[in-house]
């Protein structure tokens, strides 16, 4: 339970109690307004009944031919409003938007392969891996987590476009490739 | 050479500009430039390198040459966009679009060019002009929807009468209307016609888009839109329809957008503003039967979402407020329920508070419901209810329950359940949050507490270890490290305060929103004067953004204009306006020039070039976007919040702070230096900044500087008004002086252009200078007559003097001590500013004017003594610091913190040595530097 409303540039003004978390970076200023000058209604903020914010979604519109999708570039949620399915609704917008506005195949978004939470969280809304790309997250040596911390899932769930669900397979966890030959 | 050969000359250019080889880049363009000695490319180039190297006044003259043989070509315009936007000449940059456009008026490229030219200023009417004709030339739809918004951005402009606001509106919906595509076939051009409706309130017409097929559809998937469409039909007072509409959006689409709710509540109860119609009436029966609407909708969730649930509350508590609600038990019932289903979430005390307000029955019924739940620490869910219920109880504390021992007896326990919770996050990867943090923060904030009631500074440290051993354990704990900084900034460790402000990795534009809470007054802290510029640099370091954001966030909104998402435009403006003209940036700037001139010698140099930038901020319309709130709070409602009990001197330094330490600047800078108006007018380069229609500040800058006004007196501590009572004496007592000395224009515009002509060969341009005779500009008039200096400036140090006594010996904290040091060296170094222009002995001779120097001397000796008496106690205050014993009572005083047998005295010994070394380092250093500054102004 939130307010869902579109991200504004002035956001970047009260969005300190989510981006100080360790996971969320804050980029240039370019970077948001970059986002929002042309996919606006891929970006929306949730907020608690306080005003406080809560958490927010960028994305954007990308791809040729069947390639054509929706991508989540940031999901984020401040430590203390986690758990109550925030992250849930505001993919549930960014794929409503993705596929009647769009008209995308299928959208997709990138996480780490350590970050087991985030991975079982995305597959019960219906996300499969569609491959592993290499050495996404940098490659400045090995931590704990081995490989699994520097190398991404790129994950995908097809959209009404795609009924055959031409955009997504079985075995994605098995198709591994270098981060240079995604994007 | 054919054009293909010149081009590939040329692209070496690029490629060192690129690069940052501005040197290569100017030697490859004089190589070319000697063959082609008229391609104006070559010279924009030439001069764009100069400007990326600092070199303004070389780059000036190619660029002027430049423009007056008004270029057409997409290489040189685009070249020269960067050299004059780099000068600020952002007027030229607009005129140079306008004589290209002159001579090719059939190119379209160039037609949108000089669009954005005046789009970047927010010349909204020129850009609206262009707007027009490009439209009646090339005919596309868009161009129409650019001379809209900027037509709606011109009425939005502060500087719009109001009458001509409805006008431009007027416009633009005719604009709309009569364009040849429907409004609706874009959802930004859809969102744009509605903002027109709601301006003029054509609500019939709003309603026909809004019901049509496809506005639904629009609203549907536009979170703009739709939050516009629930705007305008709150203005029409449709809080029925509306209510009825999230109704069937809750129960159809299963929409759980918390303002589909508040449309709900609306519905039963509208607000007082808009009640005038007739059929909002409220009754009990709505109200009733929007219980049972809520409670339906609360049952078929349960617990897997806490819309409905905080509905009913909501609604039960304007059913109070409207006399409406029969059972006084209802609301704590209420309360109870969704304690029982969202105990264990984090967020359940932000969503209650609201809820919260209670008193009497209903708040001992509360408080016993509260006290009557049973601690336990076997998961997690389980501890976040023991924080609810230990942040509710406390939050609703009475004052007689808020004393000394009692919140000492409340932080132990805070911290014994933090013993208790914390083996649950024991396998937790290093990255996580611990689950029982928020024990830590509460333990801190009583301790805080306490501290607030008694002034023992040894709560200070048990806050501080209790904090410390909590972040060893949850290493990206922020909110630790905020109440860490504000705690070490009143002990005095600044470099604490910074290591862990630092480890925050607060960077790009956060560096507006939180660099106060490091940076606020931090010249207390600073040792420039020795030669360490830490602090000196963060102040740069964090003003980067404002550089990012005048060189970006234009680009963004010209982008926002071709991607025609209109949306965004007006508040892309906004942001860049809010940043450009940012409170913090102007706080962090006089700051730095307070870090500044103890570090550097004070010449001509840096009085005229402060002195017009402080002009600049004087001249600003100010946005606070300052992160006031950043820090949770968990102290009772009735103290204040723990941000504002734990500022630096009781007092968070704001725009009045600002306007007064401008003045005082201002004034001295400007008696200081040989720059007046006319001068100024003739030197600077690049345009004014855009003047706040604030109508003081259309008073002549005499009188402003004159003002004080009460509450900006309010933000100054007790010594900083002393400061500045001292430095108004001093100015006014010098003002005849200067003003009769100081040489007149002419002669000082005489000197700049041959300074200008000294290094780029060429005099000043575009500045005619009068002849002089002789060079002497003796005045005619007689010298005003030698006045003794005020009492106040002597007396000045005498006071400071007692005040650092009183400090010292009445064991107040050190930062306070630094305060008083500090703000007393600063009154010195601003004498030396105010007395420079005296200090040639010729100068003193030809004016006669000797007896106004000795009285300088006499206050200087006196500023000299007292300074190496502070500096003395500074230094034995820092040796202390640096002792056993002194850290043996640091361990000793913590005794709260250590009752808990988990933190061991190894652990307190650490971070008072860490303490005691951070607080002994700024002493020894702001002492020395004292002694320094008494040397460099003697």
């Amino acid at each position: 339970m939130s307010i869902v409303r579109p991200f504004r540039a002035t956001d970047l003004f009260k969005f300190n109690n989510i981006n100080l978390d360790v996971w969320t970076e804050t980029y240039g200023i370019g970077f948001y307004l970059n986002y929002l000058s042309r996919w606006p209604d891929l970006c929306c903020v949730q907020e608690a009944p306080s005003g406080r914010m809560q958490g927010y979604v960028i994305g954007k519109a990308e791809g040729t031919g069947a390639e054509w999708h929706g991508h989540v570039t940031a999901l984020t949620v401040a430590p203390e409003y986690r758990r109550l399915s925030l992250g849930r609704k505001m993919m549930g917008l960014l794929e409503m938007v993705s596929d009647e506005i769009y008209k995308g195949f299928f959208v997709d978004l990138y996480v780490r392969c350590a970050n087991k939470v985030a991975i079982g969280m995305y597959e019960g809304l219906g996300y499969s891996v569609y491959r592993r790309v290499r050495e996404y997250y940098g490659s400045l040596g090995l931590g704990a987590g081995g490989r699994d911390e520097e190398d991404a899932f790129d994950m995908r769930k097809p959209l009404s476009r795609d009924p055959h669900r031409r955009s997504v397979r079985s075995n994605g966890r098995d198709v591994v490739v270098s981060a240079r030959e995604v994007s | 050479m054919s054009a293909a050969a010149l081009d590939r000359q040329i692209r070496p250019i690029y490629d060192a500009l690129d690069t940052g080889s501005n040197k290569s880049a100017i030697l490859a363009c004089n190589k070319l430039l000697k063959k082609h000695p008229n391609l104006d490319l070559l010279k924009a180039l030439k001069a764009l390198a100069y400007v990326r190297s600092q070199k303004v006044e070389e780059s000036l003259v190619i660029c002027d040459e430049v423009l007056a043989a008004k270029p057409t070509d997409d290489a040189t315009l685009s070249a020269m966009t960067h050299v004059l936007r780099g000068l600020g000449r952002h007027t030229d940059l607009i005129k140079m679009f306008e004589e290209a456009l002159k001579q090719e008026p059939q190119n379209e490229e160039l037609a949108a060019q000089t669009f954005f030219a005046n789009v970047r200023t927010g010349s909204w009417k020129a850009a609206q002009l262009i707007a027009t004709k490009m439209h009646k030339q090339f005919q596309e739809v868009r161009y129409i929807y650019w001379n809209v918004i900027c037509a709606i951005l011109q009425a939005n402009d502060a500087a719009t009468p109001p009458n001509m606001r409805t006008l431009l509106y007027k416009l633009a919906h005719r604009l709309v209307t009569s364009s040849p595509t429907p409004s609706y076939v874009s959802a930004d051009r859809f969102y744009l016609h509605l903002v027109i409706l709601r301006e003029l309130q054509l609500f019939d017409e709003a309603n026909t888009l809004l019901e049509s097929d496809v506005g639904k559809s629009i609203c549907a998937t536009s979170l703009l839109c739709d939050e516009l469409r629930r705007e305008i039909w709150r203005m029409r007072g449709l809080f029925q329809e509306e209510g009825q509409r999230a109704r069937q959006r809750i129960i159809e689409s299963k929409d759980r957008n918390w303002l589909e709710f508040v449309s709900v509540l609306d519905a039963a109860f509208p607000p007082a503003s808009s009640a005038s119609n007739g059929q909002n009436g409220v009754s009990a029966e709505t109200a009733g039967e929007t219980r049972d609407f809520l409670a339906g909708i609360a049952e078929q969730d349960g617990i897997r979402d806490r819309s409905a649930h905080l509905a009913l509350l909501e609604l039960e508590r304007r059913s109070r407020d409207h006399g409406l609600s029969k059972d006084p038990t209802k609301l704590v019932g209420l309360l109870e329920k969704y304690f029982r289903m969202f105990g264990d979430k984090a967020c359940c005390f932000e969503d209650l508070q609201p809820h919260m307000l209670l008193d009497g029955d209903d708040l001992s019924r509360w408080t016993t419901f509260l006290e009557s739940q049973t601690s336990s620490f076997v998961d997690v869910p389980s501890i976040q209810r023991v924080i609810n219920v230990h942040k509710m109880l406390r939050y609703n504390l009475a004052a007689s329950q808020i004393t000394a021992e009692l919140e000492k007896t409340r932080a132990a326990q805070y911290m014994k359940d933090y013993f208790s919770g914390l083996p649950l996050g024991n396998d937790l990867p290093d990255t996580e949050l611990q689950p029982a943090d928020a024990l830590a923060i509460l333990t801190a904030q009583a301790y805080l507490s306490v501290w607030k009631l008694t002034g023992h500074e040894a709560q200070l440290y048990n806050a501080a270890v209790v904090l410390e051993y909590a972040l060893g354990r949850s290493k990206h704990a922020f909110q630790m490290r905020l109440l860490l900084i504000q705690i070490y900034r009143l002990l005095g460790a600044a470099t604490l305060a910074l290591e862990h402000y630092r480890s925050m990795n607060v960077k790009q534009v956060q560096n507006d929103t939180l660099s106060h809470l490091i940076l606020a007054r931090a010249s207390t802290f600073s040792t420039a004067s020795t030669g360490d510029l830490t602090f000196a640099t963060e102040c740069l370091e964090s003003s980067q953004i404002y550089m990012s954001n005048s060189q970006e966030t234009s680009d963004f909104i010209v982008r926002a204009f071709t991607q025609e998402k209109y949306s965004m435009i007006p508040d892309f403006i906004a942001f860049e306006d809010r940043l450009d003209n940012s409170l913090q940036r102007d706080l962090v700037k006089v700051e730095h020039v307070r870090m500044r001139v103890t570090h550097e010698q004070i010449n001509s140099e840096l009085i005229d070039m402060e002195l017009i930038e402080l002009k600049f901020i004087f001249d600003r319309f100010h946005h606070d976007n300052r992160d006031l709130d950043i820090v949770l709070n968990y102290q009772p409602r009735v103290q204040d919040t723990v941000y504002n009990q734990t500022l630096l001197f009781d007092k968070t330094p704001g725009l009045g702070w600002l306007w007064i330490f401008l003045k005082v600047y201002i004034r001295a800078l400007q008696q200081a230096s040989d720059v007046d108006d006319t001068v100024e007018d003739k030197l600077l380069i690049g345009d004014r900044p855009k003047q706040s229609n604030d109508p003081e500040n259309k008073l002549p800058l005499k009188e402003r500087l004159a003002k004080r006004k009460q509450e900006e007196l309010d933000e100054l501590t007790e010594d900083e008004l002393r400061f500045m009572n001292y430095a108004t004496a001093m100015a006014d007592w010098l003002q005849p002086y200067h003003d009769y000395v100081r040489p007149p224009p002419a002669a000082v515009l005489a000197e700049a252009s041959k300074q200008t002509e000294l290094r780029t060969g060429r005099p000043l341009q575009g500045v005619e200078i009068p002849e002089l005779t002789n060079g002497s500009f003796k005045k005619d008039e007689e010298a005003p007559p030698v006045k003794d200096s005020p009492e106040i400036l002597s007396t000045f140090f005498d006071d400071m003097k007692a005040r650092w006594l009183e400090v010292v010996a009445g064991g107040k904290l050190p930062s306070e001590a630094l305060h008083i040091a500090t703000l007393t060296q600063e009154a010195l170094i601003l004498l030396t500013i105010e007395t420079l222009r005296f200090k040639p002995a010729s100068v003193v001779k030809v004016h006669k004017l000797g007896a106004l120097v000795q009285s300088f001397k006499a206050i200087r000796t006196k500023a000299i003594a007292v300074m190496k008496e502070i500096a003395a106690e500074l230094s034995k205050y820092a040796e202390q610091e640096g002792t056993s014993e002194r850290r043996k009572a640091f361990v000793e005083a913590c005794t709260g913190a250590q009752s808990s047998s988990q933190i061991d005295s190894d652990f307190v010994l650490n971070v008072a040595k860490r303490v005691t070394d951070a607080r002994k380092k700024v002493l020894e250093g702001v002492g020395k530097g004292i002694l320094r500054v008494c040397t460099n102004h003697a």
